[in-house]
């Protein structure tokens, strides 16, 4: 598996306000598929998304990536591993507000880009797609002179996942990408997702409480009080496009 | 190879600049000022002291003096020459002269103290006078124009400076020089000699073979001498003593004690070390101004910051960024005050030292010193004080920034607030969640009034000094003989007087004492000489720490002869260090002739003396000397630094205010779609950050009270000959208070009209 979860376990408090989010996940997902993690709210499906990205730690268990253990990876080794693997979309796209739409796709080029000091052969060596086409793309070139605060919350989550594809992650990791956006932008925005997925073969974990959402997945997971009560693959995969709900 | 692309976060500082330009100028502005200043300060300074440590060589100035009762022989004088010195005649005649002041006049010099020609010409004929640049300008006197010297008009033909008088001392036990009612100037070797004999002082300067190589050494050096002149002058008084004529040594000062050569030294010295504190201060203030802004501003884009943190932004991009923006300002800002400081504010520093001092020519020296730091030290402490704070900000996991949990305490609780009305609660509730903002207001408004405080109860202080000085006069005149004459005049009262001198403090300097015979029932000192001790003047017990019941000791001036003498009481004596003692007493311990006396205490004056036996008259001109000079030297100086801390007082407040109101943009906004008006919203938001100032500012004035009575001690051991007992008349208080009050009103203005301009937009932007 490109993507293991072994016998993670996490829980937040102490005494008798400690809360146990997630018990004994297992699980894994292969190399540029969808896996949708399903789950009501306090279910752990966006604390098992941080613990994959490793801006959480698991109490125990561990996240392997192709081979990669990040538990035994101090905070430094951890943020190159996510600037080297890792792409971010959150529910509340968190873009940097007085920076154009393009700039806001250059901060996630920046990452993708060799790092100080070092040399690379040649221009394959970058990882960074181009952000002229990603922005094209993504529906954005028109607008890529414009700041945040004059784009619509879909723009606005269009630019954040520009911004999280641009370095060309291994792993692009949607927290409830949708989840502030009305029915029409979302399956936009769903879209957009399956549509990387097939053009840049990227991995995608998408955490959302939308049941709909399960049937564009390659690979359905659903958490419910911290386990996995179910790890199924989807064979009746259906375009973004014709999810309804 | 493939070019790396720059961060694009890098876009983002000029936009951000642009955004709160007004703020960044504002400090910009404030920044470019106070370099500039002194920066400018810095260059002066350097320049000036480089002239005045050069002058020692180039002008060969006297490595000491001395004066006699009566002009020693060639014999006296080979005899003092033959150890390891030579010395020269310089003697001076002091004249009145333009507005009551006294003019010392000397020929013109041609060995030994050399003079600086600043403007005109030397005088050629006996009826020319070239004079002291400061004293000319103090007085109104240009070249060309003809003044009295005693009975004498004289034409001035040029303005000078004297090597041995950078600072104006007419005696080296005064506290202060001046500039105004004292003078020095040269003139021919004939129009010297018509002067006569009547205030004739016979000084003589010395200079030694071999240099010596450091104060310790010239104070062997200079004691070693002072042994010789004792035993010399001390021969030639018992053989004149015999032949009907004595001789005693009036005065003796080795240079490296002369404050005349010294005082200006020392004062450029210490100005600087004083200015560069308080920029490095200033620049501390500012560098935690953008901290609170930076931190603010991480508070704000916590979710953003989380985002890029998760998306592998390291901490070190993200300091870097942050802390771009302050050092870019400080850096210009430094830059730009550098050369205002070279060009400009250089001159304007020159002139403050040419308003004190009587300094030489000097040439500009352009010095890195001053350059790194007013450049680099503020830019280091800029990025030292943000840096710690970004550093600990950015502590925090990406996870707690994308929750905007930015707490380093787990478990955060709402302090309990007393049920108490609601708008008291919601300001307390300001007050704690700003209370680090709150604690540098405190700071800036203590650092502000301290300013404030120095620059205006120096003026006050000197005002209440001079009253002081003139309430507790001992007499209208205080007649100082030559020679014991008698007066008619009933109400003329005889004293004794004897020089003596403190032993050295802690600091390395020592104050002369006046010590006063003073008869039973004086109608002029109040004292009971009928108690066994001594009265000693409030300044000396204040200096020294001595309390009554104490033993003071204190020692001849030009022996080892030491005095004890107990202290049975204190006495209001602002005007000098002295000690009063029954006058029979005084006879006995100076081992005087029984019906030998000094002078006449007298409110009249004693018009039946003659003038050849009277050495001076002491009144009112000269006690006040002090604030006098200070008045000229620093008024001026004084007002700028009023206007640049109600400036600093304005600037920091309002910054810091406007900081709490950005942080609360979106909740002053959600209150607008409430229904809270502009004025309820001020009440909220504003009413917290007033308390804060006004408790500030009142709270901070006992502090800034002590803390210079501290730096006026410290000053007036390390600097200063004397005492000047440092005093606050109340309604000083109560002007500062106005004065920040009036300075508030005007940032609650502005602060208010920043209220009204956010929009009820601004919450609903932040939906999440």
């Amino acid at each position: 598996m490109f993507l293991e979860v072994n016998h993670v376990t996490k829980a937040y408090g102490q005494g008798d306000s400690r809360v146990e989010v997630l018990r004994d996940v297992e699980l894994g997902i292969e190399k540029g598929e969808i896996c949708v993690l399903l789950g009501p709210s306090g279910s752990g499906k966006s604390t098992l998304l941080n613990i994959i990205g490793g801006i959480d730690h698991a109490d125990q268990g561990y996240i392997s990536i192709n081979g990669e253990k990040t538990v035994q990876m101090n905070e430094k080794r951890l943020t190159e591993y996510r600037r080297r693997h890792l792409g971010y979309v959150f529910q509340f796209y968190n873009l940097i507000p007085n920076l154009t739409v393009k700039e806001n796709i250059e901060v996630g080029a920046y990452l993708g880009e060799p790092r100080r000091g070092r040399v690379y052969a040649s221009a394959e060596d970058r990882r960074a797609l181009d952000v002229e086409e990603i922005m094209h793309t993504l529906g954005l070139y028109e607008h890529r002179h414009k700041i945040p605060s004059q784009l619509s919350g879909g723009q606005q989550q269009r630019t954040a996942i520009g911004r999280a594809l641009v370095k060309n992650p291994d792993i692009l990791l949607c927290d409830e990408p949708t989840g502030a956006l009305d029915y029409a932008t979302s399956k936009e925005i769903l879209k957009l997702i399956e549509e990387v997925n097939q053009k840049y073969g990227n991995t995608v974990v998408m955490v959302t409480h939308n049941d709909a959402i399960k049937d564009m997945a390659d690979r359905v997971i659903k958490l419910r009080d911290g386990r996995v009560r179910s790890n199924r693959v989807n064979t009746q995969k259906i375009q973004a496009g014709d999810l309804e709900w | 190879m493939v070019g790396r692309v720059r961060n694009p976060l890098s876009r983002r500082i000029p936009r951000l600049l642009r955004s709160e330009f007004g703020k960044y100028l504002a400090v910009f502005l404030f920044l470019v000022g106070t370099i500039g200043f002194i920066s400018g300060f810095l260059v002066a300074d350097v320049s000036m002291t480089k002239a005045y440590q050069e002058s020692f060589e180039k002008y060969n100035i006297e490595d000491g003096n001395f004066e006699l009762s009566k002009e020693a022989g060639a014999g006296l004088l080979a005899a003092l020459e033959l150890s390891e010195l030579s010395v020269y005649e310089n003697n001076y005649v002091e004249e009145a002269s333009v507005n009551q002041s006294t003019l010392r006049i000397y020929a013109n010099r041609k060995k030994v103290d050399l003079v600086c020609l600043m403007s005109g010409a030397l005088p050629q004929r006996a009826d020319e006078i070239a004079v002291d640049r400061m004293y000319a300008r103090n007085n109104g006197i240009a070249v060309g124009e003809t003044i009295p010297v005693g009975e004498r008009q004289m034409v001035v033909t040029g303005l000078v400076a004297l090597s041995d008088y950078s600072a104006l001392f007419s005696q080296n036990t005064d506290m202060m020089f001046d500039a105004i009612k004292f003078g020095v100037a040269v003139t021919t070797k004939e129009g010297f000699e018509a002067f006569g004999d009547t205030h004739l002082h016979y000084s003589y300067s010395w200079k030694y073979n071999q240099k010596p190589e450091n104060t310790a050494q010239a104070k062997r050096m200079g004691d070693r001498f002072l042994e010789s002149l004792v035993t010399h002058v001390y021969l030639q008084g018992f053989l004149g003593r015999l032949l009907g004529s004595g001789m005693e040594i009036r005065n003796f000062v080795p240079e490296y004690t002369n404050q005349a050569i010294h005082f200006t030294g020392d004062d450029m010295s210490s100005d600087k070390v004083m200015m560069e504190v308080l920029l490095y201060v200033m620049i501390a203030i500012l560098a935690f101004v953008f901290a609170i802004t930076i931190s603010n501003t991480i508070s704000m884009e916590a979710r953003t910051i989380g985002t890029l943190r998760a998306s592998g932004y390291r901490r070190g991009e993200l300091l870097k960024h942050y802390l771009t923006l302050p050092l870019l300002v400080t850096l210009i800002g430094a830059l730009v005050g550098n050369i205002l400081g070279y060009t400009l504010l250089k001159e304007v520093c020159v002139g403050l030292y040419y308003n004190s001092y009587s300094l030489t020519n000097y040439v500009t020296i352009w010095n890195a010193e001053a350059f790194w730091k007013t450049t680099l030290i503020p830019v280091a402490i800029m990025a030292l004080i943000n840096f710690a704070v970004l550093i600990h900000r950015l502590q925090l996991s990406p996870l707690q920034f994308l929750r905007s949990d930015l707490s380093k305490k787990r478990h955060r609780r709402a302090v309990r607030l007393p049920n108490i009305p609601f708008f008291s609660r919601f300001r307390i509730r300001v007050l704690l969640q700003n209370r680090y903002t709150y604690l540098m207001v405190f700071i800036g408004v203590l650092f502000a009034n301290l300013l404030l405080m120095f620059s205006l109860v120096f003026p006050a202080m000197l005002g209440i000094y001079e009253e002081e000085i003139l309430g507790n006069m001992i007499a209208g005149e205080q007649y100082i003989l030559k020679e014991q004459a008698e007066t008619s005049n009933p109400q003329a009262e005889k004293y004794g007087i004897y020089s003596l001198e403190t032993l050295e403090n802690n600091y390395g300097t020592k104050d002369g004492v006046t010590v006063y015979g003073i008869q039973r029932d004086s109608a002029y000192v109040k004292i009971d000489t009928s108690r066994e001790g001594v009265y000693v003047s409030e300044g000396l017990l204040e200096k020294y720490n001595l309390r009554v019941g104490d033993t003071v000791t204190l020692k001849e001036n030009y022996t080892d002869k030491t005095y004890d003498f107990q202290i049975a009481g204190s006495y209001h004596y602002p005007a000098a260090l002295a000690v009063f003692m029954d006058f029979d007493r005084f006879r006995t311990v100076f081992d005087l002739e029984k019906e030998a006396f000094s002078g006449y205490f007298s409110n009249e004056k004693l018009t039946d003396l003659k003038e050849s036996d009277i050495l001076s008259v002491i009144d009112a001109e000269d006690l006040t000397k002090l604030s006098r000079q200070l008045e000229v030297s620093m008024g001026e100086m004084m007002k700028l630094v009023t206007v640049f801390a109600v400036l600093m007082f304005v600037l920091l407040i309002y910054l810091l205010a406007k900081i709490i109101l950005e942080k609360n943009a979106s909740s002053i906004s959600m209150a607008k779609i409430l229904g809270f008006s502009d004025g309820e919203i001020g009440a909220l938001y504003l009413h917290s950050t007033t308390g804060v100032v006004m408790v500030s500012i009142l709270a901070s004035l006992p502090l800034t009270y002590l803390v210079l009575q501290w730096i006026f001690r410290e000053m007036i051991l390390r600097m200063m000959a004397g005492w000047f007992t440092f005093t606050v008349k109340p309604e000083l208080f109560v002007q500062i208070a106005l004065i920040g009050a009036l300075s508030y009103s005007v940032i609650g203005w502005l602060l208010y009209r920043r209220i009204r301009r956010i929009p009820m937009e601004e919450a609903l932007k932040n939906i999440e």
